[in-house]
C-alpha cells in the first residue's frame, strides 16, 4: 500500500529530466533507501556509432501503462513512493532516455522495484526508439508486449 | 420516413448496415510506411481488428508484412486481433517496443 498522501512522479517529458527533483520526490524521513536507474543514450549499437536518438510515444497510453507500473509495484513490494520520468523526442549520447527512482524503508524493497520498473517498462509501454547512424537510421529491435488471449467473440442475439 | 438503427433496434430500411466509426493510429516504422499517423475508417459494427489491419494492409503490402511482429491496441490497452470494435474505438498498431 501506499501510505503516503504524496502520489507518485509518473511523466513524459520533452526536455533534460530533473533527476534530482524526481530523488527528491520520493525521498522522506521515513525512508531508508532510495535507489534509482539512470538509462542514458549509449555510442554504439551492434558495432555501429551511434549519433543520436529519437524517441516516439503512443504518450497517453504510455502514460497509462506506466501508471500500471507504479500501481503493480505497490502492491509486490513494500516501498514507499515511485518516481519515472521518460524523455522523448532527440536525445544525444550520454543524455538520460529514462529515469527512475524508488524510495523505501529498507533496502532490498527498493532495488527489486526499480528492476521491475525498468523491465516491465522495455515490455509494456509503447516508446520506440530510432537510432540515427553515420548512414542511416533503423528502428530499434524491440520487445512484443503481453497481448490478451483472443477469445471467443460472443454472437449478437438475433 | 428513413429510420436509422441503433444497437438493439432492427432498421426499418433493408440492407442497412450498422457502420462504426474508428479513429486508427499508427506509430514507428508503420507511421512511415503508411504515410501517416492518424485516421479514420468506417467498418461494419463489430468487425475486428484484423479486419481493419487487412484494410490497410491491401493498400501497403509491406505494412501486411509486419503482421506477425505488431500488437494493436483498443481504446489504449492491448487487444486481441478478434476484438470486434465499435463506433468511437480507438485503434492502434504498434511495432515491438523499445522505450528505456
Amino acid at each position: 500500500m501506499n501510505k503516503s498522501v504524496q502520489p507518485d512522479l509518473l511523466v513524459l517529458v520533452r526536455d533534460a529530466i530533473d533527476q534530482a527533483a524526481l530523488i527528491r520526490h520520493v525521498r522522506a524521513p521515513e525512508d531508508g533507501a532510495v535507489v534509482t536507474f539512470d538509462g542514458c543514450v549509449r555510442n554504439h549499437s551492434h558495432d555501429r556509432r551511434t549519433l543520436y536518438l529519437e524517441y516516439e510515444a503512443y504518450e497517453p497510453m504510455a502514460l497509462g501503462k506506466i501508471r500500471e507500473i507504479a500501481q503493480q509495484i505497490h502492491e509486490k513490494f513494500q516501498v514507499h513512493l515511485v518516481a519515472i520520468a521518460h524523455r522523448l523526442g532527440r536525445l544525444e549520447i550520454g543524455e538520460t532516455s529514462v529515469f527512475i527512482a524508488v524510495s523505501s524503508a529498507h533496502r532490498p524493497a527498493a532495488f527489486d522495484a526499480c528492476r521491475f520498473a525498468i523491465d516491465t517498462l522495455k515490455r509494456t509501454v509503447p516508446i520506440w526508439k530510432k537510432e540515427y547512424f553515420e548512414d542511416g537510421a533503423v528502428w530499434a529491435d524491440g520487445e512484443m508486449p503481453p497481448v490478451p488471449m483472443e477469445t471467443r467473440v460472443a454472437k449478437p442475439a438475433s | 420516413m428513413v429510420r436509422y438503427s441503433f444497437a438493439g433496434y432492427n432498421s426499418a430500411v433493408t440492407l442497412s448496415v450498422q457502420t462504426a466509426r474508428i479513429k486508427v493510429l499508427f506509430f514507428g516504422r508503420l507511421k512511415e510506411i503508411v504515410g501517416r499517423a492518424e485516421d479514420t475508417v468506417e467498418l461494419p459494427d463489430g468487425a475486428p481488428i484484423e479486419a481493419l489491419f487487412t484494410h490497410y494492409g491491401a493498400d501497403h503490402p509491406e505494412l501486411a508484412r509486419f503482421r506477425a511482429s505488431l500488437v494493436a491496441s483498443r481504446n489504449q490497452e492491448f487487444a486481441a486481433w478478434n476484438t470486434p470494435l465499435h463506433s468511437g474505438d480507438e485503434v492502434a498498431f504498434l511495432p515491438p517496443v523499445s522505450g528505456g
